[in-house]
């Protein structure tokens, strides 16, 4: 098994990040093309914790490298399981995800947390578990193993940039929502 | 807001993530998130996501997937 962490601070309320984060693959993340489709698959609030518990299949173009996925056999797309809790009390957002494709011969368990450092940052810390299941050399499965390590290594990097912009863009868009309602209200009176 | 697998679900769920966003901003964040406005929407495109899931297969693999992620749910949902 091999481990991948990983942790940064966005300069966004945990509010506006917890917003943010259900639009993450939207069109406003120009580094996310590599996610086809976000299909949310079931959704309800607890009634004794007020915790949000959210399930969403997440549909990625094959992104393997090339040699791993001639080992494993290929396909177009992958798919990942995801399930999320937000925590409204704590003020965490925990998302666990596993892979769906291939998952008889690696197995990819990542946890991501959403928690505020202040009123105004809030980290972000991710971590995922990388075990390649397939029999044979160990040499083999180590060369598996690390080639998934750095392909996370290589996300992160995109996955902080195209955030950032889906956070700005989001900040605008209420900015400008509020405007319109206070318009609206200078209008009516 | 992102696609949906399936094409033919595009504009229900494009409905049903507007309704979402703006209940989650709005009402759950402010402690208001008690009643659920977009029950009727999420309706429709579970319907029709239903269908393509099982046309792709899919659906056998995420109840697998749904059992093994109990555990999570006893950690993160607090429940004793």
């Amino acid at each position: 098994m091999k481990v991948f962490s990983n942790s940064v601070t966005f300069n966004y309320s945990w509010e506006e990040v917890s917003i943010a984060n259900w639009q993450k693959y939207g069109p406003w993340n120009d580094k996310s093309a590599h996610v086809i489709a976000v299909d949310t698959l079931n959704r309800s609030v607890d009634p004794e914790t007020g915790i949000l518990r959210t399930e969403r299949l997440i549909t990625c173009k094959q992104s393997a490298p090339k040699w791993l996925q001639s080992v494993l056999g290929s396909a177009d797309t992958s798919q990942v399981f995801e399930t999320s809790y937000v925590n409204p009390a704590e003020k965490t957002v925990t998302m666990v995800s596993h892979n769906l494709t291939m998952s008889n011969l690696i197995n990819v368990e990542e946890t991501v947390v959403y928690k505020p450092v202040n009123g105004k940052q809030t980290q972000f810390v991710q971590d995922a578990r990388i075990t390649a299941l397939c029999g044979g050399w160990q040499r083999i499965k180590n060369n598996i193993e690390d080639a998934l390590v750095t392909r996370f290594r290589e996300n992160a990097v995109k996955g902080k940039e195209g955030f950032e912009c889906v956070l700005a863009m989001s900040r605008r868009a209420f900015a400008e929502e509020r405007e319109r309602e206070q318009n609206g209200q200078l209008m009516m009176a | 807001m992102s696609a949906s697998l399936a094409p033919e679900c595009n504009e229900v769920k494009e409905r049903y993530d507007a309704c979402f966003l703006k209940w989650y901003s709005e009402k759950y964040l402010r402690g208001n998130g008690k009643t659920d406005e977009c029950a009727n929407m999420f309706k429709d495109y579970q319907k029709c996501l239903k269908v393509a899931l099982e046309e792709r297969k899919i659906d056998k693999l995420l109840d697998e997937a749904r059992e093994d992620s109990k555990d999570h749910d006893s950690v993160h949902l607090k429940r004793k």
